[in-house]
């Protein structure tokens, strides 16, 4: 695990500095997908675009709430791709089935993020798993509510959260 | 050589359409709103994803691709978080634990 500035506590203006150009760039290049043109007029509304967007991302979304590691987080992607094809065919089987074997229930999850940025994120990611959505959550625990509450559902997460703590990392400020 | 790409298309599409269908058949025949939410999110996400992965070879370029998937991977992160805040909204609104249906 490779572990950068991150581990020592950067000045707070630095790392605003970061996330300015970092989310800045991004949300361009992100225009220039969406809207493939180099017509110098299409690129200034791109460039006010994306300078608002940065905006409105620093003020809902500050640096101090967490850091995501999109190389760590990209170097997880086909394990996503492959859960996300489980999850798909379990619920299309169950659908289709004649006799749906459904057995719903809710299950608690002791998470070792605290309330925040990156627990969202979690939350986020595992509702794109096989049988389980966030449907709440305590102090230190998710509840997921399961399509089949009988399945290993706590250690199934508890795997998923010891891979994706290197990508989300939780900020100083919660909430 | 075309074919194939064409073969590998049709499958692909063909399988999102499917699960397209198996999450519409979910939603109707799922007991409450918190398991039709399962129904809805993983099989329209991969049906999504069957069907932007069947259109990538047809399309000039890589900017055209890479906005198939930009698409794609946004349906995905507004999907999964709906799904969460209705799945929380019913969660609240539902008593602590009832009868099944």
């Amino acid at each position: 695990m490779t572990d950068g500035p991150a581990r020592s506590p950067a000045p707070a203006a630095n790392s605003t500095m970061r996330a300015t150009l970092s989310r800045g760039i991004g949300l361009f290049a992100l225009w220039i997908v969406l809207m493939p043109s180099a017509k110098p007029a299409d690129l200034v509304v791109g460039a006010l675009a994306a300078a608002g967007a940065t905006w409105v991302s620093l003020r809902l979304l500050p640096p101090a709430s967490g850091r995501v590691r999109f190389a760590a987080l990209l170097a997880l992607l086909p394990r996503f791709l492959w859960q996300s094809l489980l999850a798909g065919i379990d619920v299309a089987r169950r659908a289709f089935a004649p006799r749906m074997r459904l057995a719903p229930g809710f299950v608690t999850y002791r998470t070792g993020f605290p309330r925040g940025q990156a627990r969202n994120n979690f939350a986020t990611i595992t509702s794109l798993m096989p049988g389980s959505v966030p449907v709440g959550d305590g102090p230190d625990t998710i509840e997921f509510h399961c399509l089949d509450a009988s399945q290993p559902v706590v250690e199934q997460m508890a795997e998923e959260e010891r891979l994706l703590a290197k990508a989300l990392v939780p900020g100083e400020r919660h909430g | 050589m075309s074919t194939l790409v064409d073969l590998f298309s049709y499958v692909a599409i063909g399988a999102g359409a499917i699960f397209f269908l198996a999450g519409t058949v979910g939603l109707l025949r799922f007991p409450d709103t918190l398991t039709r939410l399962h129904a809805l999110t993983k099989a329209d996400n991969l049906g999504l994803g069957l069907v932007v992965l069947g259109l990538l070879p047809h399309v000039a370029g890589v900017l055209p691709a890479l906005k198939l998937i930009a698409i794609w991977l946004l349906v995905l992160l507004s999907g999964a978080d709906a799904s969460q805040l209705i799945a929380r909204a019913a969660r609240r609104g539902e008593p602590r634990s009832r009868p099944g249906p």
